[in-house]
């Protein structure tokens, strides 16, 4: 057990190094942005009638430092205003903290990617054993070149055509939100969460079938390495029956795939820019897609800053679930 | 006396009869007889590529995938022939009534389960619910049977694991114990206590026991009988002190003369000129032997030799026909 | 490398790819992806035609692949918009070989506190979610320009290049390679570029492939979703018009212009995936057997 709390505690120190780096990037990024975004709205509000003191104070308000003064100044005045979890006011729509805009988007694009990476992993991983134990035939053929297809080809493809076929071509699904506030108020009961899930099916089929194939791949070498280890051969001649030894190889494959659950959340959320863009889903990329396009770099850094930190997290997190369920990790003598 | 007990004094015996077992069409084991007497333990010895691992995997009715039993039967007592056993009925005498031992160097063990979980594994396969057996075994060759059970694979040593698969393949009482290289990759004094061990374990609970070695020295030390295996062939068995003693087969004599002794010259061993044959490059007709053999005459070209009490070599043969 | 060593290498390589014959289509498709990005702008004016009573028109001669909003030719407009997007493509993906190749070397020969460093940095720009900071990155830096995008594309992928070869630096380095040259006292910079570099290279060769790609596709991707100013000819730009703007997802008579982009991405990428699969078995021999 001190193993893992050693293992916690370097994580979290370098998940911390890492959005340290990503913050000062956000705020070297608006301040040396050309055409000093930070100057230009300081003399609009002048020009809208405001005294300098008001347009300082409300321009230090929507980006967490005062338009004037030295450059130190105004990042700890950033830094120390995300401590507190204020990302600062909307450019665009004046008065709107980014912080509630962020984080009211958040959770539709957490629960987006989440079931998306779950029903990619399991299918991904059930053909990826077949592709395996099939090698040689048509089948295992076929699931290998599918998949690596689908692995190959980016997101926008898959989002497109089912977009294409489902939404216009057979008006199965709903062609954007994430509910439709005619029919169902927000609440835990339901038919709001069916509601919910009826627009959610389109996206996040398009993110299993943009991602299944990487898991297949992966999978498939995987259980194509533990099947030429020994133990198996020693399970088999013992006697154990072919389920327990099926059980035997599937845990000993899937086990390394967590290590690439880890470093594939900051592609999972690039994905999932194109797919909320395509089935006008309202989460992270939308916000950051429809901040780029009103110039509201608060919020774009804001939602920035959310979707790295979450990649950050959610990195740390499958990284100490692998050390948990791998006792060569865990026990480590 | 019940008959378990019964069962439990007289080890069966096992009988390979003209065995043949060839990959894709190239023999990897041809056309071997062999009987392993009950409750001694015999010692099969041959170069890699010689067939010896793969006529050990025969004997639990085991051949890996492209290879295929041609013809010959593997009787084993109380059981019947391996290589015609029902898929379900030779899972059942897998483990229970054969044991098999791994390499030590080999990962035979599961690297998620700790020891004791693959035990009851191994119990529930076979419907054993009393794996206390296990205790006294692990117990009698030096471990701390409780921390092995509640240990990985990879917080053992060596010979540990080497002790812990010993263990799986007795717990069920297993009568008949084949073991695949047990003392490569070992420590000497390892080594001597793995055989040590295997000794004792064996007239304990009178095994009939199969070492597969490429290690002369081991198949002296605890042996009562030898075979040799060249190119697929057992070209000579026969009481380990006698073949030892006097070996008669040109490829025994070379085999034993390359021994390098511990006193005396190092310069009397002698390599043996050449290289084993592989699976490709196996002579289809006439001695297997005939490239690397001093005694070579006309008729190993064309003539495969017959075992004559228990040599396989026509130079031997004739001399002692004449 | 010798004559001799080379003509086994091309020997290898013709053997890989007559075992499966989809794998010389795999050739043929980058080949001729490839030509297209060279030659194509030569056989059509820098202003394309455009035609706005011929919208949409039907599968012809003429018009192949039917025409777009405007009239313009679509067969015309996948072919130069290929140009582009290659050229950036291809000089990010050497800015990510230089990059990745120079860090992973170093990190591996050197191994202690240089390679820590580099491989805390390489950890880092893996985890940071690549696509959103390309997108975040095009408010601040004209990517227009073509150096520019492919030097912010470069740097952004360089660390899944680096750690390969790191790994393989350092399994070269267990294998006894670099002390045994060492022995011999050859100096660093040939053990590095005479006996490192050559083992390494068909990792990089791999890598540099798959990294192109996603390069080709991250451009694509910035126009589709209209990050970029929509002025160039480009599969992107297409996508976004028959997507978003024209309502070619409704319309039958404009599904070929949407359909024209995607067909060539799944040629492409098809193309790419034989490939790397023969890549795959000609350095790697021991997949030959299955």
């Amino acid at each position: 057990m001190n193993s893992f709390l050693w293992r916690l505690a370097g994580h979290l120190t370098r998940g911390l190094a890492m959005v340290w780096v990503v913050t000062t990037f956000t705020f070297f990024l608006i301040r040396l942005m050309p055409g000093d975004p930070v100057q230009i709205q300081y003399e609009r509000l002048i020009a809208q009638g405001m005294s300098p003191d008001q347009a300082e104070s409300a321009t230090a308000i929507t980006y967490g430092f005062l338009p004037d003064g030295p450059v130190w100044q105004q990042y700890l005045d950033y830094l120390s205003g995300l401590l507190v979890l204020d990302l600062g006011v909307s450019v665009e729509s004046q008065g709107i903290p980014v912080a509630d805009r962020v984080f009211g988007a958040m959770p539709w694009t957490v629960i987006l990617v989440l079931s998306g990476i779950l029903i990619s992993f399991l299918i991904g991983v059930g053909l990826g054993v077949v592709a395996a134990l099939r090698r040689s035939s048509f089948v295992g053929h076929s699931l290998s070149i599918a998949g690596s297809l689908l692995h190959g080809v980016p997101p926008f493809v898959i989002g497109i055509v089912l977009a294409a076929l489902f939404t216009r071509r057979w008006r199965w699904f709903p062609s954007g939100g994430v509910y439709n506030g005619d029919e169902v108020a927000p609440g835990f009961y339901a038919d709001f969460m069916l509601n919910v899930a009826y627009h959610m099916v389109l996206p996040a089929s398009a993110f299993a079938l943009a991602s299944y194939g990487g898991w297949l791949l992966a999978m498939r070498s995987s259980v194509a390495s533990v099947l030429g280890d020994d133990f198996l051969l020693a399970a088999e001649l013992r006697g154990l029956t072919s389920w327990m030894r099926f059980r035997y190889l599937a845990r000993n494959a899937i086990l390394p795939l967590f290590t690439v659950l880890a470093i594939s959340f900051g592609l999972v959320f690039g994905g999932a820019i194109f797919i909320e863009r395509i089935f006008n889903y309202p989460g992270l990329g939308m916000l950051l897609l429809s901040s780029i396009g009103a110039r509201d770099y608060s919020m774009m850094s804001g939602s920035f800053l959310v979707i790295t930190v979450a990649v950050i997290i959610a990195n740390i997190l499958a990284d100490l679930f692998y050390s948990f369920i791998d006792p060569r990790v865990r026990r480590q003598t | 006396m019940s008959i378990v007990e019964i069962a439990r004094t007289t080890a069966p015996g096992v009988t390979i009869e003209n065995l043949t077992i060839a990959y894709g069409g190239l023999p990897a084991v041809s056309g071997v007889s062999l009987e392993l007497k009950p409750g001694t333990i015999t010692g099969l010895v041959g170069e890699s590529g010689s067939g010896k691992s793969t006529l050990a995997l025969s004997l639990l009715g085991a051949v890996s995938k492209p290879g295929r039993v041609i013809s010959g039967q593997v009787v084993i007592d109380g059981i019947g022939d391996v290589t015609k056993l029902e898929p379900e009925a030779l899972r059942r005498a897998r483990g229970a009534k054969i044991g098999y031992v791994f390499q030590a160097a080999q990962n035979s063990l599961n690297p998620l389960k700790t020891v004791g979980k693959q035990l009851l594994d191994l119990g529930k396969a076979h419907n054993v619910r009393n794996l206390r057996e296990a205790h006294p075994l692990l117990e009698r060759m030096g471990l701390n049977a409780d921390r092995v059970l509640r240990s990985y694979q990879h917080e053992l040593s060596g010979g540990m694991r080497q002790r812990v698969g010993i263990m799986f393949a007795l717990v069920l009482n297993a009568h008949v114990m084949v073991l695949d290289e047990p003392t490569t990759a070992l420590d000497m004094i390892t080594q001597a206590n793995i055989l040590q061990i295997v000794r004792d374990i064996q007239r304990d609970r009178s095994l009939t026991t199969l070492i597969v070695t490429h290690d002369v020295g081991v198949v002296a030390e605890v042996a009562q009988r030898i075979a040799v295996m060249y190119g697929g062939r057992i070209v000579e068995q026969g009481d380990t002190h006698r073949v030892l003693a006097e070996p008669r087969h040109p490829y025994t004599r070379a085999l034993i003369n390359a021994i390098p002794r511990l006193t005396g010259d190092v310069d009397e061993a002698k390599p043996l000129p050449g290289t084993p044959p592989t699976l490709a490059t196996i002579p289809k007709v006439g001695c297997v032997f005939r490239e690397r053999c001093p005694l070579r005459m006309e008729i190993c070209d064309s003539v495969e030799p017959p075992a004559v009490g228990g040599v396989a070599c026509h130079a031997v043969n004739k001399g002692d026909a004449s | 490398m010798s004559n001799n060593v080379r003509r086994r290498f091309w020997r290898g390589v013709w053997a890989a790819l007559k075992r499966r014959p989809s794998r010389i289509a795999g050739l043929v498709i980058v080949l001729l992806f490839t030509f297209m990005a060279i030659a194509g702008s030569w056989f059509y004016p820098d202003r394309l035609p455009y035609d706005v009573d011929n919208i949409y028109a039907p599968i012809s001669w003429k018009h192949p692949l039917s025409t777009d909003f405007e009239g313009v030719d679509v067969l015309a407009l996948v072919i130069t918009g290929t140009r582009g997007v290659l050229l950036v493509a291809a000089a990010a993906g050497l800015v990510t070989m230089f990059v990745g190749t120079a860090a992973g070397l170093y990190a591996g020969y050197r191994r202690g506190a240089p390679d820590s460093v580099l491989m805390r940095i390489a950890d880092f720009v893996l985890t940071v979610p690549g696509f959103p900071l390309l997108i975040v990155l095009t408010t601040a830096i004209d990517v227009g320009t073509w150096w520019k995008m492919a030097l912010v594309l470069g740097l952004i992928g360089w660390g899944g290049l680096a750690r390969a070869v790191r790994s393989q630096t350092l399994s070269l380095r267990e294998r006894g390679f670099i002390e045994a040259a060492r022995g011999l006292g050859l100096p660093t910079r040939h053990i590095v570029v005479k006996q490192l570099l050559p083992n390494i290279a068909p990792y990089i060769a791999t890598n540099l492939l798959l990294a192109v790609t996603a390069y080709i596709y991250a451009q694509v991707g910035l126009y589709f979703l209209g990050v970029l100013p929509l002025d160039t000819s480009n599969w992107g730009v297409m996508l976004n018009a028959a997507v978003f703007q024209s309502g070619a997802l409704i319309s039958p008579d404009a599904l070929p212009y949407l359909l024209a982009p995607l067909g060539a991405i799944l040629l492409l990428t098809l193309g790419v995936v034989l490939i790397v699969d023969a890549l795959e078995e000609i350095f790697n021999p021991r997949l030959r057997e299955r």
